[in-house]
């Protein structure tokens, strides 16, 4: 509370104060005080109104500041009505209800808006449920006629699946709850079926890929780290200029299995290197291929930040080197033994 | 014996297609299209196996399967595009055999199936195939012909379980690696025709010569 303000609103107070003062001692003269009498009177009003202004003014403060501090404690400031204690004035009164009512229009709006995207959620998960059926048909269609025509489709087809994913992730990735469950997977196993998703498009790239990963286990969420993978080759392709290759391989480093993807690519600049997970970013790779997103790798670092998945990224003009670091648990491992 | 499989699924052209693929596979199929007597059905045709999708008209597919295990424990294999940790759940805890989520790979799809279908009726997987007096010995890595043996390579024999497989059929080199991949052996255009080059040699160092035609702009014949 501005002290200098609260001085100001005492005005009219002093003033009508002064007013009283001035009849008194008008009034005290004309029945015959001398006029000493009437000065201590005087004197002895003003101290003990400027007492009172700064008692008051001190008390206000205290009670004004412990609100503050209690508003400033509280994660929803917005719910400060609820906690604080209900003022006795008059004036104040007035106010808390203006408060209160303020909260309810703003609960009533969260709410609104939770449901809503808690129902936007629950249809991009339907949608993309549905529009799998179609993929599947279309997959199947092409898959029992083989011709150079219906490789070329599932080539796009793999890439519609792929976005497909990506929106029902991201739609996820918004939401707190978890969507995942944590098992022992065979890392080998994941990174075979992550290729098989863009078989089609590596194979029409004339793709060279090694798989140098021996069964390994880590604990993780399978689909999940299928996606980021196929996010990882997604872009090991498109960001290339010759013929791509892949290499996958495993190496331990303490208490951390390094799962890494290298490729051939453009690279990353240097530069760009620190923002490639923000959301949007495309950087210079992004001038050069005009479809970038700057969504799959700020979804790849979400979805590996949930389940405690260290995302590291290496990168010259010869290539990228991708690397996810899984943590073995030595807890988990002694129970097993 | 031919595996008989229910096709419980209500997308036509999936139905159509999941048989056409299977029926290729060398599996007696059927499929529903009347969802009223559902149970009746899988009664009637008694399956070695189902493949059964969730989301189906009039029921779903969760209470089918405890239906059908009221009086069946056929390997009933969910094939579904919902793939929520929760339908997963549900699909084992109600006995379920496998979960598959769409789109799915035929070859996982098949491999799946084959495999389930040895695990639960105990047939002996192939061990030997033979054309035109050459024998393959799947599980020993071997080349027979009359009384010599050949070893040979992890990716030779895939090669050759594929063109044995398709016997007095043209293969085409893209089917051909396309079966690889599904396999995990990622070659490339090359790396196939030196692989069937060194095939050829050993054949004919056992010979056997033009075992393995080439079918100009084909591809490749035993």
């Amino acid at each position: 509370m501005n002290g200098k303000k609260y001085l100001e609103n005492q005005i009219p107070v002093f003033c009508i104060h002064l007013l009283g003062m001035c009849l008194l001692s008008l009034f005290l003269l004309a029945v015959g005080n001398t006029i000493h009498s009437v000065l201590f009177i005087f004197f002895l009003w003003i101290l003990l109104f400027g007492c009172s202004v700064f008692y008051f003014y001190r008390k206000r403060k205290k009670e004004l500041n412990s609100l503050i501090e209690l508003a400033e404690q509280l994660e929803e400031c917005y719910l400060l009505p609820e906690i604080m204690k209900v003022p006795s004035r008059a004036e104040e009164e007035v106010f808390y209800q203006l408060m209160k009512k303020c909260e309810r229009s703003m609960l009533e709006k969260i709410g609104n808006i939770q449901r809503e995207r808690k129902e936007y959620k629950e249809y991009i998960e339907q949608w993309v449920h549905e529009v799998k059926t179609p993929i599947t048909a279309i997959k199947l269609l092409c898959e029992n006629q083989k011709n150079s025509f219906s490789r070329e489709l599932l080539t796009e087809l793999e890439q519609i699946n792929h976005f497909t994913e990506q929106a029902l992730y991201y739609a996820r990735s918004e939401q707190v709850e978890k969507d995942y469950r944590i098992c022992e997977v065979d890392l080998e196993e994941i990174v075979h079926a992550a290729i098989s998703d863009y078989k089609y498009l590596l194979r029409q790239k004339h793709a060279e890929i090694t798989v140098d990963v021996m069964k390994i286990h880590v604990y993780t969420d399978e689909k999940w780290v299928r996606f980021i993978l196929n996010q990882i080759i997604g872009n090991a392709v498109k960001y290339c200029i010759e013929e791509p290759k892949l290499q996958f391989f495993i190496s331990k480093r303490d208490n951390l299995v390094i799962l890494s993807v290298q490729d051939n690519g453009i690279g990353i600049a240097k530069g760009d290197l620190p923002r490639i997970f923000d959301k949007g970013f495309t950087g210079e790779n992004g001038r050069i291929m005009h479809s970038s997103t700057g969504i799959g790798l700020y979804l790849c670092k979400r979805l590996c930040d949930k389940i405690g998945i260290g995302l590291q990224v290496n990168s010259t003009e010869k290539g990228t080197t991708i690397m996810l670091c899984f943590s073995v648990n030595d807890y988990i491992k002694e129970i097993q033994i | 014996m031919q595996y008989k499989i229910l096709i419980i699924e209500d997308d036509s052209t999936i139905q159509k297609q999941l048989k056409t693929l299977l029926v290729g596979s060398g599996y007696l199929v059927s499929t529903i299209t009347d969802f009223q007597n559902t149970i009746k059905t899988v009664q009637e045709f008694s399956p070695h196996l189902i493949l059964l999708d969730i989301k189906l008209p009039n029921c779903n597919g969760f209470e089918l399967c405890s239906q059908i295990r009221a009086f069946s424990d056929v390997p009933i294999v969910f094939v579904t595009s919902s793939n929520t940790q929760l339908d997963e759940l549900n699909s084992i805890m109600l006995g379920g055999d496998a979960f598959i989520t769409k789109p799915y790979h035929t070859a996982i799809l098949l491999a799946k199936i084959a495999s389930l279908l040895n695990r639960v009726y105990g047939r002996e997987p192939l061990e030997r195939l033979e054309w035109k007096g050459v024998a393959l010995h799947l599980e020993k890595g071997i080349l027979e012909y009359g009384t010599q043996k050949m070893e040979i390579t992890k990716n030779e024999m895939k090669i050759l379980y594929y063109l044995f497989k398709n016997a007095g059929k043209i293969c085409s080199r893209s089917d051909i690696i396309d079966f690889l991949w599904d396999y995990q052996v990622y070659v490339d255009d090359n790396t196939l025709s030196v692989n069937i080059t060194r095939i050829r040699d050993k054949l004919s160092s056992m010979g056997i010569t033009d075992f393995i035609k080439t079918k100009h702009r084909q591809g490749y014949m035993i």
